[in-house]
Order: C-alpha cells, then structure tokens, then sequence
C-alpha cells in the first residue's frame, strides 16, 4: 500500500538518522533541553544521548530493580523514573540522582508532570503523591485500588488518577477532599486528559477506551480494538486523538461539541504488520509517529495517504515513541533495546514529502 | 518464543507450602525464578526475587458476573516479560483463602499474559492429617482440591496406609484427573513440580480417572468430576453449541472443564480449557491416527447431572 513499505526501501532513520542498542527493552524516551536524549531502561538505567550520531551514550544507574516509568521534568534539565524497587527518582544530565520519595514494597509506575504548574504526580500502588519542583511533597491521594494511569489537566491544577472500577479528579492544592469519581465497570489501565481541558480518556484491559467529558461526566465508549490500548496521544489543540490496539492508527475527533461520539474515528498508516504499538502526535503538526509491533515505525498525516517509513522491521515491538518539544527531533525505543533519533528540522508537513 | 510456566501454589494457611518455596528458592540455585507470594513475612529467605502481589481481584467489564482476573497479577507478569534472559519459571503463591479461578483465568483472558507466559499447573498442598476435616469444613480447601491439577498430600509418614487409601479415594470422588502425589516435607523433583504442563493448551494430560476408587464421602457442596469418551469423532456443529449453552447455563458450577476433542476433516484436535463460563478453545494438538485420537471431556464441578453430559456428549457424536 504505502510506496515505503517495500522491502529493502531506506527508512528515514537510515538516511537522516542514528541509532544504537542499548541491550534492554526501552521503557520511555524524552528530550531534555538542547537536543538532549533521555532513555529510560527496564534494567533500571536512564541513558542520556545527545545529537552526535558517534557520541556513545551515557548511562546511569537510577533503580535496584525494573525501571516502569519516565516522564520529563517540567524544566527540562532532568528526568524522573519510578522503578519496582518503590522509588521515584530524578536523574539530571550531568547524571546526578536525587531520591524523591520511596515506599518500600510499592511499585511506582504512572508519572504524570505540569509544565504549567511544575508539579510532578507519581502513583506509588494506591496512593497518589504531588511533588513540588524542588521535590517537596506537596499533596497525596489514596485510592481503592492501585492507580495505573496518570494525568494533569492543561493548568495542572487538578490531577487525574485511573483505577479498578474509573478515575478520580484531585485538585493540586486543595487540602483536605473528596475526589470527583468517573464511574465506569472495569479496570481503566492508562488515562490521558485532553489539550482543552474537555475531556478525559482511559485505556481499558478490555480493548476499548472509555471517555467521559469532564463537565458533565458524560460518558463515551470507543471500541472494536482488537488489542489493548497501550498508547494514546492528542493531536494539536486536542482535535484528535491517536491511538495505538489496531493494525492501523486510529484517530477519534475530538473537535466537535460531542467529542467522537456517533462520529467515526480516521484510520490512518494501513498495510504494515502487526498492531500499533506506541504512538506519538507531532507538538505543532497534524502528524503522527506511529511504531508497530514489529518494529517498524512511521510518520502519517490525518488526511494524506502515505506515510513516511522512519525505521524498518526489526528489534522487537516499538515501545517509545517521542517528540522534543519544538517538533524538530523524534526519538523512538524498542523491546530489544534499540534507541533511535533523527531530526527533522527541514522536514514540512506542506512539503508533500 | 518460548513460553514461561507459572506454578501456582495454592493452599490453606498451615500447609507445607512455604516449605515446598523455600525449596524452590533455595536448592535450584542455577535457574531464575521470580516469585510472587501474598506477604514478605510468610517466606524466611532473601528476597531478591520475591514480589509482593496485592490480590487485586477485577471484574471483567464483559456482562460475565463470574469473570474475576488478578489485576495485580497481569501487572507484574507484564512487567516481568519486559526483562531480557528470561525466566525459567514463575511461582506464584496464593493465600489459603485466595480464589485459584481468576488466577488460572488470567491465562485465558489476557493476551499479554497469553502471549509470554504459560500456566503449567495448579498445586496445592493439602496436609493428610487433616484432609477429610478440612474438605468437610472448609468451602476453600473443597474449592481447591476440585480446581487444582496437583494435589500433593503432605505429612503422609503421620497416617497408617488404610488411612491413607481412604483419604486419597475422598480426595478422587471429588477431582478424578488431578494427579495426587505424597511427599514428606515437600520433598518432591521440582522439576516436576515446575515444568508440568497440565493446564497447557497443547497438552492436556491424558489421566485415565480412577473410577474403580469407593466414593463413601458425600459433600455438602457435592463436587464431583465427569469423565466422557467418545471413540468416533464429533460432529462438527453440534459440539460448539451445546458447549456453549452448556457455559452459559451452567458456567457457575463449573469449576474446571478441560477436553481434547476431533472433528471430521480436521487434521488437529479441538483443545478446550474453561474456567467456569469462560472457555476458550483451539485446534492446538497435532493429530495423530485417527482410530487412536483421544476424544475426551472432563468436567470438575458442583452440582453436576452426569447422565444429562452423558446424553448430550453422546448426542454430538457424528
């Protein structure tokens, strides 16, 4: 289908690219200020990789145990992983490690931060903890059940918590309260809160998203996947939202007054192998990074027909996918370990390329 | 890419579970295993490679009210599939009071789970001693006797041969497939104990049920197994329909099902695995000739009308 799925067909990271195995499965990428690469690794390291394609990579030892999460600090000069050994950590690029909280026996998995508030959200099994920038704790939340998704509104006033059974709404900085309950049966495993502040969507364990819209808990159910959810991503000012679980990406609008409802979602990036496995929307541009489960990886626009292959088959499924801020660099991380990079500072959407 | 048997222990409080982990864990130095048990405390070992699991039981949002998972359980085996060297083995040990069917159901409903790991058997270790009493008074341990694959009698140096006899023909009238094995102190080949593929898709164990065993014990809760034959393959429509209905309608009482069916025209054979209603079948297990195929449905469940499986199996034969 696509002209670049042929075999054999250079992808973008072979020509304009660089990459490096860094022999564990790749938890999660983000870029730091000036181009620098961070790599989280299921071993418990954090990589840090800058734009020299020949520069080897750097590593530090940030958790006894499984790295599960990485989120970027809201500054930008440092990242934060929370790692079965009950630890939340921040990693800076010199490669200094700062513990910020542990609870022995936990496991700390979703991380969510504000660039708008600085506040840093870490769930430790079923407690939520707020953290200040400077790592002071600054607020926290007990759930029910083990939380296992995480996310802020736009202004970072308010955090979001997915669990058994739906997801509750915090406020930051208020004391003592009841949290706002999204009710919906079944365990909600990942959550995202959209750009406008409109609506929240949770990742199921049974191959669907459900999505409520925040002012009138309205609920929305987005199904027919034939996997689970593992990535989801808006698009700018929230008009879509990307979705890996299908052999193809699917986009469910959001810009309407009712959300994706009775609306049918855009399937974009058909004719590769295998599912969707990590997705990323480019900051600016109605474009998605997409990596299937064989690894390999492309860049689709809503509304055009052929992608762009960043990266062959190979190295096991995508699991990272992400975009520096400026839409300029994307990195992407795979189960046996690949890291890649490229830049695509010339590259535009109106180009046709 | 090959798949990593899950053990689960199962047990009431006071068994000789612990012993037969510390076993595990200390004398197969040489191979990985990663442990998950309920609490820290239980286990007197170091614990690089015990993980504490929540007991996190969920619903399945599929309108099936009996669909329990362990939620907790999907988490840190799908994190555990993300290190690299692999394991050679997972133990997981459950409380006494813990339900083995959402654990045994993780293997069915969750592809993550289905996809890297595989459940080679359910265990439990029942104290000779004390097994009438307790399949007497305890809902659990009758629960557990009838759902595992493994019974291993413990402390049977404790009990006279007669004694002996009596209690593993109890323990037969309730589960006819499980392989009961004595032991004493748990001292059993663990590789037995951990490679077994008993509840393998590909591989259900092929048990001739001691039927000629006395059953003198009569249970409140009545759990009993039926064992079907059939010699000449089923026809290809009617099986489906009656199973299902059969899940459907019965899906409560039924603890276990477990079967190796053949269908005219089909080189493999039809393996079915359920966990009370939910079922899920393959056709897995290379064919061999046909005069030899084993066409064979147990049932292992409550309240069980055994002529009407009867009829209805016979009813399917083609």
């Amino acid at each position: 289908m696509s002209l670049f799925a042929e075999k054999g067909k250079k992808s973008l990271l072979d020509l304009i690219g660089s990459g490096r195995n860094l022999d564990a499965y790749v938890v999660g990428v983000v870029f730091l200020e000036e181009g620098l690469l961070a790599a989280a690794l299921v071993d418990g390291r954090v990589a840090f990789i800058n734009s020299e394609s020949t520069s080897p990579a750097s590593f530090v030892s940030a958790h006894d145990g499984t790295c599960l999460s990485l989120a970027g600090d809201p500054g930008g000069q440092r990242v934060l992983t929370g790692g079965d050994d009950g630890r939340l950590v921040s990693t800076d690029t010199d490669g200094e490690t700062t513990e910020i909280a542990a609870i022995s026996g936990r496991w700390v998995e979703p991380i969510a931060v504000s660039r708008a508030s600085g506040l840093c959200a870490a769930a430790f099994g079923k407690t939520v903890s707020l953290f200040a920038r400077d790592g002071s704790a600054v607020g926290r939340f007990e759930h029910a059940n083990t939380v296992s998704g995480l996310a802020f509104d736009p202004k970072g006033r308010r955090i979001a918590a997915a669990h058994y059974g739906g997801a509750s709404l915090w406020w930051a900085k208020l004391g003592t309260q009841e949290p706002k309950r999204l009710t919906w049966a079944g365990s909600h495993l990942d959550l995202t809160w959209s750009p406008d502040g409109k609506y929240i969507v949770t990742a199921m364990q049974e191959n669907e998203l459900h999505g409520w819209r925040v002012a009138d808990s309205v609920d929305m159910r987005m199904a027919g996947y034939p996997k689970k959810v593992k990535s989801m991503s808006w698009l700018p000012k929230g008009r879509y939202l990307a979705t890996g679980g299908a052999d193809s990406v699917i986009c469910w609008p959001f810009h309407g007054k009712s959300g994706p409802m009775g609306k049918a979602p855009l399937d974009l990036g058909w004719g590769f192998e295998g599912v969707v496995t990590a997705v990323a929307a480019h900051p600016r541009h109605d474009v998605i990074a997409a990596g299937y489960k064989d690894g390999t990886t492309i860049l689709v626009q809503i509304e055009r027909e052929d992608p762009l292959l960043v990266k062959r088959p190979g190295e096991g499924a995508v699991t990272a996918l992400g975009w520096s801020a400026d839409g300029q660099h994307l990195a992407l991380g795979t189960e046996s370990g690949l890291v890649g990079r490229l830049k695509l500072s010339d590259w535009r959407t109106s180009s046709g390329a | 890419m090959d798949l990593i048997p899950v053990t689960v222990l199962t047990g009431c409080l006071g068994a000789s579970k612990t012993t037969l982990l510390n076993r595990i864990l200390t004398e197969e130095r040489d191979r990985k295993y990663d442990v998950v048990v309920n609490e820290f405390g239980e286990i007197g070992i170091d614990n690089d490679f015990v993980v504490n699991a929540d007991e996190e039981e969920f619903e399945m949002n599929n309108d099936c009210i009996c669909c329990t998972v362990r939620g907790d359980l999907i988490r840190f085996l799908g994190s555990l599939m993300k290190r690299q060297g692999g394991f050679d083995g997972i133990p997981i040990e459950t409380t006494g009071l813990a339900d083995p069917a959402p654990v045994a159901r993780n293997f069915l409903v969750d592809e993550d789970v289905r996809g890297r790991t595989r459940l080679g058997s359910i265990m439990t270790v029942v104290d000779a001693c004390h097994v009438i009493q307790r399949l007497e008074d305890s809902h659990e341990t009758l629960e557990e006797v009838a759902f595992v694959d493994i019974i291993r009698l413990d402390k049977t140096d404790l009990v006279s041969a007669d004694e002996l006899a009596r209690k593993k023909s109890c323990i037969r009238s309730i589960n006819a497939t499980a392989v009961i094995r004595r032991t004493h102190r748990c001292e059993v080949g663990l590789d037995t104990v951990l490679e077994r593929r008993a509840f393998d898709l590909d591989r259900i164990p092929a048990i001739e049920p001691d039927f000629g065993a006395e059953d003198d014990h009569e249970h409140d809760d009545a759990v009993k197994s039926v064992f079907l034959r059939a010699d000449r393959p089923l026809d290809g429509n009617r099986p489906t329909k009656r199973l299902q209905r059969l899940f459907v309608e019965r899906g409560q009482d039924l603890l276990r099902t477990t079967g190796v069916l053949s269908f005219p025209g089909h080189e493999k054979q039809y393996v079915v695995q359920a966990v009370h209603m939910l079922l899920a079948g393959n056709f897995t297990k290379s064919g061999s000739p046909d005069e030899n195929r084993e066409r064979r449905l147990s049932f292992i469940g409550r309240n069980i009308d055994e002529l009407d499986l009867r009829q209805q199996y016979k009813a399917c034969v083609a």
